[in-house]
């Protein structure tokens, strides 16, 4: 059931962050980015946040509030015009592209709303791709795909591919693809968004057991019940920080809402 | 990210659109296919023509005026009468040389035997020790001639004939000018050492050839074309050679006639050798060339299907660069591709095009050669095409933004 680090396997994968000066594990300071698209658009400005390790966050925020520009600067896709994103310590706006594609696939595991799994690849040959391209020893990899794809209730449809399985099946893969290379982060945009609900509530079960396992993750989402899966929820508008939401566990497990200011 | 990995990704995604692979690298397999047949023809016709010639052992030289400088390919001897019998006996009578045979062009219009008639026949007039044993043109049957009255054939010229025209056979020829000779065939030759395919017949410089022109000193002489000088032996013919090019050069009357940019060779059998394999080669790269540009062809067709797959595939693009990959693993994946697209095609038209040369040279009757330098070259501009042609949208598929790439639906 669990992804061990007893398997065999802990040595090729990264250790979970050091201690960092602040405690969080990922922090973004002062983080600004503006697009040009004829005028300057303010897609975050002056954000600052930070995911310690183990903690389960929640952005929501109406469209353009900027969410999508928070996931793509903390998954190393994107770089801030101000303020800094710092990743186990590391400052990513001083990584070359190389450095930030390695940090990506090493520290970041992300699950889509669209799955985004290789379509001729097989569900065994999905997840082993984040250790393809982080140049993760061929001994093991196969082993350790197949028990990732167990772990997420997937083991007997290894040599799948992706359009034999269901939404929820896909999702899965994505899941287990994440969780590949060990990451210090798992980023999900709107993981549950094409899926039923009861698919998705089961998809939400599964990302609590990941946290119960002290992952780090967080989730974009519009959907406020599946926002109160996660300790805390930041609410986003206009760019800006409007404020972060702590939800208790009563809270949660009620599937309550208790508003409180940031 | 290792090559072995990229390889089998890259023969993943050509294998999952096998049509669309296979019209792909159908412009290399047929650009290529095309260069190795036309090696193989040129290769097979030069061996055809040279493969048997011993030119090591024959001390003859070919004396001919020609056009100064290198030009295109091998040069004719010009058609018109300019050795004249003064330079024959000059030439025969220096040091070395056993005999000189003049050639005298006859205007043959056609030859009549048993009730067939031979037009396209090439006429020409000589000495009798032109076919002498051991000499450039072995008979393979009979004698040469001995005088008037009688002619030596070339085989092809034989074989027109249906029963043959043997020794001792009687054949009429009739010339341009209107006269009719009665020759009895003395002896049969092998081909000529040339590209000479026509039906041949020999007969005596004495009395059927009749050209002359007035030299300098204002005497009417039969004069020759060319003619063909034998040294006594292989050891003296550099000698001889150096010595009729001098005689030809200072003192003969061919000298006055030779025309503006021309000059008198004096070639020997490896000379010529070498200006017709220079010749063929020419002409065998020329067309091999054209064949080449299918490959052009090939080329952009191959970096046509890669452009639109990056395209098709910008999302996969956003995917793996999403879980770790750098711009050079997804250069690498694009250009192994069509590195193995155009790998493909020039394996396989490797293979076709010995295969069609294969036939075709059967067919002709000449032997087969491989030009296992050319497999090798068509195998690397295969690759070669491959890279050029991955290298582009390789570059663009690098530079898609994984941003927008994932965004897509």
């Amino acid at each position: 059931m669990m992804v061990g680090t007893d398997d065999g396997t802990s040595e090729m994968t990264p250790s979970n962050g050091p201690a960092e000066t602040d405690g969080g594990v990922v922090a973004a300071r002062n983080v600004g980015r503006t697009y040009y698209m004829g005028e300057p658009v303010h897609a975050l400005s002056d954000l600052s946040l930070t995911l310690e390790n183990g903690s389960f966050t929640a952005v929501m925020g109406p469209s353009g509030s900027g969410k999508s520009t928070l996931m793509n600067l903390l998954g190393c896709l994107d770089t801030p015009d101000e303020g800094t994103i710092e990743i186990d310590g590391r400052s990513v706006g001083e990584l070359s592209g190389k450095q930030r594609a390695t940090l990506r696939g090493t520290k970041i595991g992300f699950v889509f709303q669209t799955f985004n799994l290789m379509p001729r690849l097989t569900a065994a040959e999905n997840v082993t791709l984040p250790m393809v391209f982080n140049d993760v020893v061929e001994e093991g990899r196969r082993e350790r795909a197949e028990n990732l794809l167990g772990r997420v209730g997937l083991g007997d449809r290894l040599d799948h591919a992706p359009n034999e399985l269901s939404g929820g099946q896909r999702q899965r893969v994505a899941i287990a693809r994440a969780l590949a290379n060990e990451p210090t982060l798992i980023l999900a945009d709107e993981p549950t968004g094409n899926l039923d609900s009861d698919t998705g509530a089961e998809i939400m079960d599964l990302f609590e057991e990941l946290h119960a396992e002290g992952r780090t993750i967080m989730m974009v989402t519009h959907e406020r019940h599946i926002a109160e899966h996660a300790e805390r929820i930041v609410h986003l508008l206009d760019g800006e920080l409007e404020r972060i939401e702590e939800l208790d566990s009563v809270g949660r497990e009620e599937g309550g809402s208790r508003g409180d200011g940031a | 990210m290792k090559v072995l990995e990229s390889v089998r990704i890259g023969w993943r995604s050509i294998t999952s659109h096998k049509l669309r692979s296979a019209l792909t690298t159908l412009g290399v397999i047929i650009g290529i296919a095309s260069v190795i047949v036309f090696m193989v023809l040129g290769g097979a016709f030069q061996e055809d023509i040279l493969g048997d010639i011993d030119s090591e052992n024959d001390p003859v030289m070919q004396v001919s005026v020609q056009q100064s400088g290198g030009g295109f390919g091998g040069q004719q001897p010009i058609e018109r009468p300019t050795f004249t019998e003064s330079d024959v006996e000059a030439v025969g009578a220096i040091d070395g040389v056993e005999y000189v045979a003049p050639f005298g062009p006859l205007d043959v219009s056609h030859v009549d035997h048993d009730g067939q008639r031979l037009r396209l026949v090439s006429g020409t007039t000589t000495v009798p020790e032109l076919f002498h044993e051991g000499g450039v043109f072995p008979l393979v049957e009979g004698q040469t001639f001995a005088g008037e009255g009688e002619a030596v054939v070339n085989v092809r010229f034989q074989r027109h004939f249906e029963g043959n025209a043997s020794v001792g056979e009687e054949v009429t020829m009739r010339l341009t000018d209107g006269r009719t000779e009665t020759l009895t065939i003395a002896g049969v030759v092998e081909e000529e050492v040339s590209t000479q395919t026509r039906p041949a017949i020999y007969v005596p410089t004495d009395p059927y050839y009749t050209s002359t022109i007035e030299t300098q000193d204002g005497t009417t002489e039969r004069a020759y074309q060319s003619m063909l000088v034998r040294a006594t032996s292989v050891q003296g013919l550099s000698d001889v050679r150096e010595a009729v090019q001098t005689y030809m050069d200072t003192e003969s009357d061919a000298r006055q006639e030779v025309p503006e940019d021309h000059e008198i060779r004096v070639q020997t059998i490896q000379d010529l050798i070498d200006q017709l394999t220079g010749f063929l080669d020419q002409i065998t790269i020329f067309i091999g060339g054209i064949a080449a540009i299918s490959l052009v062809v090939g080329s952009i067709g191959i970096a046509n299907i890669m452009i639109v797959s990056v395209t098709e595939r910008t999302r996969e693009i956003g995917i793996m660069k999403a879980v770790g990959a750098k711009n050079r693993d997804i250069i690498q994946l694009f250009l192994l591709e069509s590195v193995i697209l155009g790998a493909i095609g020039a394996l396989f038209g490797v293979i076709l095009g010995i295969g069609i040369g294969y036939l075709v040279v059967g067919y002709l009757g000449w032997p087969m050669v491989y030009p296992l330098n050319w497999i090798g070259i068509a195998v690397a501009v295969g690759i070669l095409v491959g890279v050029i042609s991955g290298l582009y949208p390789a570059w663009r598929a690098a530079r898609v933004d994984p941003i927008e790439a994932l965004r897509r639906e």
